[in-house]
């Protein structure tokens, strides 16, 4: 699992990081920074969760 | 409770409440009922949460801009003014105008006015402290948003008033106490455009930091908004603004009153702030219901939907939806995890979520740290609408407190 985000899409919303912190965080700057790119299999509910949920759909997954 | 009684379009019905009864039958039995109505085709009612994430995600197959969000159906001359409110626009259209915006929202620019928000939390409560009893809904809850959208948008002080006033008479076109006629609604509408044109013009002379400077001096595709585009912008900020925050903060304090087990958590520990405003949010969302329209014929939820039929998400239902919220009908105010849907979700997720959640926890913490003893003095008076879940009047007691600034 890989993930991509699209930042012309992200408004900084911070719903990814509410579903998934270990993941990803939105700094003091309003900049999401993904701090695994290829989570581990225990992750992978959480990360397809704050896909889901992005408000914005900045968020991809690749295999 | 019969399904045959189901009828969503009756505002009677919603004058004593969200009917729970009948969102959890539709959950249950059939998730994407079709409610029929007597001036308009009928529509699907989306009742639980997969089927409305799974819409407002889709803005290609279910249109904002197609049949606006509302559910009666406008005509095409309407339909040109409705679609200039960003709420009635799809990609990419919406998403130009979004990025404009966005800007004036984010958490970081929100956290900047938070110690403003605070401050006028404080002031809000000071001026009901002495007196042992209020009039919520006018006295605190219409006051906070008020004062912040305004000091957002850059509406001077000595015109909040008139702002204020001519976004209620926009938004309580249902309910008959408010007397608003067709004519008065227009009217409004034009006295709103009339006071962003005003103010407009000022800021592209001398502009501020303020979010009308940002939009009368911002540019979307290289060019600046015209008069109808700001316009436009303008009224929705101001009403969704306004009317939204003051619901969710007298949702708020009625449901604390009601709990009392509840509101005992949060008096004896404050960091379940944030928490329990997540909790009203769930419980009780300003947004009733929005609409879209489907562009294709399609499936949802398995059931068969034509191209040109009206799909309305009702956020009540989606926000108690068992599959998603244990013991949905509790109010719980250490409920984790809570992903309610009261924001929405995908392209029109609300702009204003973040300044919601400030304002919300700023005032409420004042309310409850300071006047923890708030009883209802008289009934509670519900807005006559199917669209927002208002509280008109709602009168409290309380033991008079001293003011702190």
């Amino acid at each position: 699992m890989k993930i991509k985000v699209d930042y012309d899409l992200c408004e900084a919303n911070a719903i990814c990081m509410r579903e998934s912190p270990k993941v990803f965080e939105v700094d003091d700057d309003d900049n999401l920074q993904v701090l695994v790119e290829e989570p581990g299999e225990e992750l992978h509910a959480s990360v397809r969760e704050a896909v889901r949920l992005c408000p914005r759909q900045a968020l991809k997954l690749e295999d | 409770m019969l399904p045959g009684d189901i009828n969503l379009n009756d505002l009677f019905v919603f004058d004593d409440g969200i009917p729970h009864d009948w969102f959890r039958w539709m959950r249950a039995n059939d998730p994407l009922r079709w409610q029929p109505e007597t001036e308009g085709a009928g529509y699907w009612c989306v009742s639980r949460y997969d089927d409305a994430v799974a819409v407002s995600r889709d803005n290609v197959l279910f249109s904002s801009s197609a049949g606006g969000t509302n559910i009666f159906e406008a005509g095409d001359e309407q339909l040109v003014m409705l679609r200039a409110l960003m709420l009635n626009m799809d990609p990419p259209g919406h998403s130009k105008y979004r990025r404009l915006v966005n800007k004036g929202f984010t958490p970081a620019r929100v956290a900047n006015l938070r110690s403003g928000i605070v401050e006028m939390s404080r002031e809000i409560v000071d001026s009901i402290a002495e007196r042992g009893e209020c009039e919520f809904v006018d006295d605190v809850a219409s006051q906070l948003p008020m004062m912040s959208i305004c000091d957002m948008l850059g509406v001077p002080v000595e015109d909040r008033r008139h702002v204020y006033d001519l976004s209620n008479t926009l938004i309580g076109f249902d309910d008959p106490e408010f007397q608003v006629s067709d004519d008065d609604r227009m009217g409004a509408s034009l006295g709103m455009f009339e006071y962003a044109q005003k103010l407009g013009d000022e800021r592209r002379a001398n502009p501020g930091d303020d979010l009308v400077s940002v939009l009368v001096n911002g540019e979307v595709d290289g060019e600046k908004l015209d008069d109808l585009e700001f316009n436009s912008f303008f009224l929705l900020i101001a009403l969704a603004g306004n009317e939204t925050t003051r619901t969710v903060t007298s949702q708020a304090m009625r449901l604390l009153i009601e709990h009392p087990d509840q509101r005992a958590l949060l008096v004896d520990d404050p960091s379940l702030l944030a928490g329990a405003v997540e909790e009203v949010l769930r419980y009780n969302p300003a947004v009733i219901h929005f609409r879209r329209t489907a562009t294709a014929d399609t499936e949802l939820g398995g059931q068969a939907i034509n191209k040109g039929e009206k799909v309305v998400i009702w956020y009540p239902s989606i926000n108690r939806d068992e599959s998603m919220f244990d013991d949905p009908d509790a109010f719980d105010i250490r409920r984790s995890p809570n992903e309610h849907l009261a924001f929405g979700v995908g392209e029109h997720f609300c702009l204003g979520a973040n300044l919601a959640r400030v304002q919300l926890n700023a005032i409420l913490g004042e309310l409850v740290s300071r006047l923890p003893d708030m009883e209802f003095a008289g009934p509670v008076r519900r807005l006559h609408s199917n669209f927002i879940d208002g509280i008109k009047e709602m009168r409290l007691s309380f033991t008079p407190q001293g003011k702190v600034t």
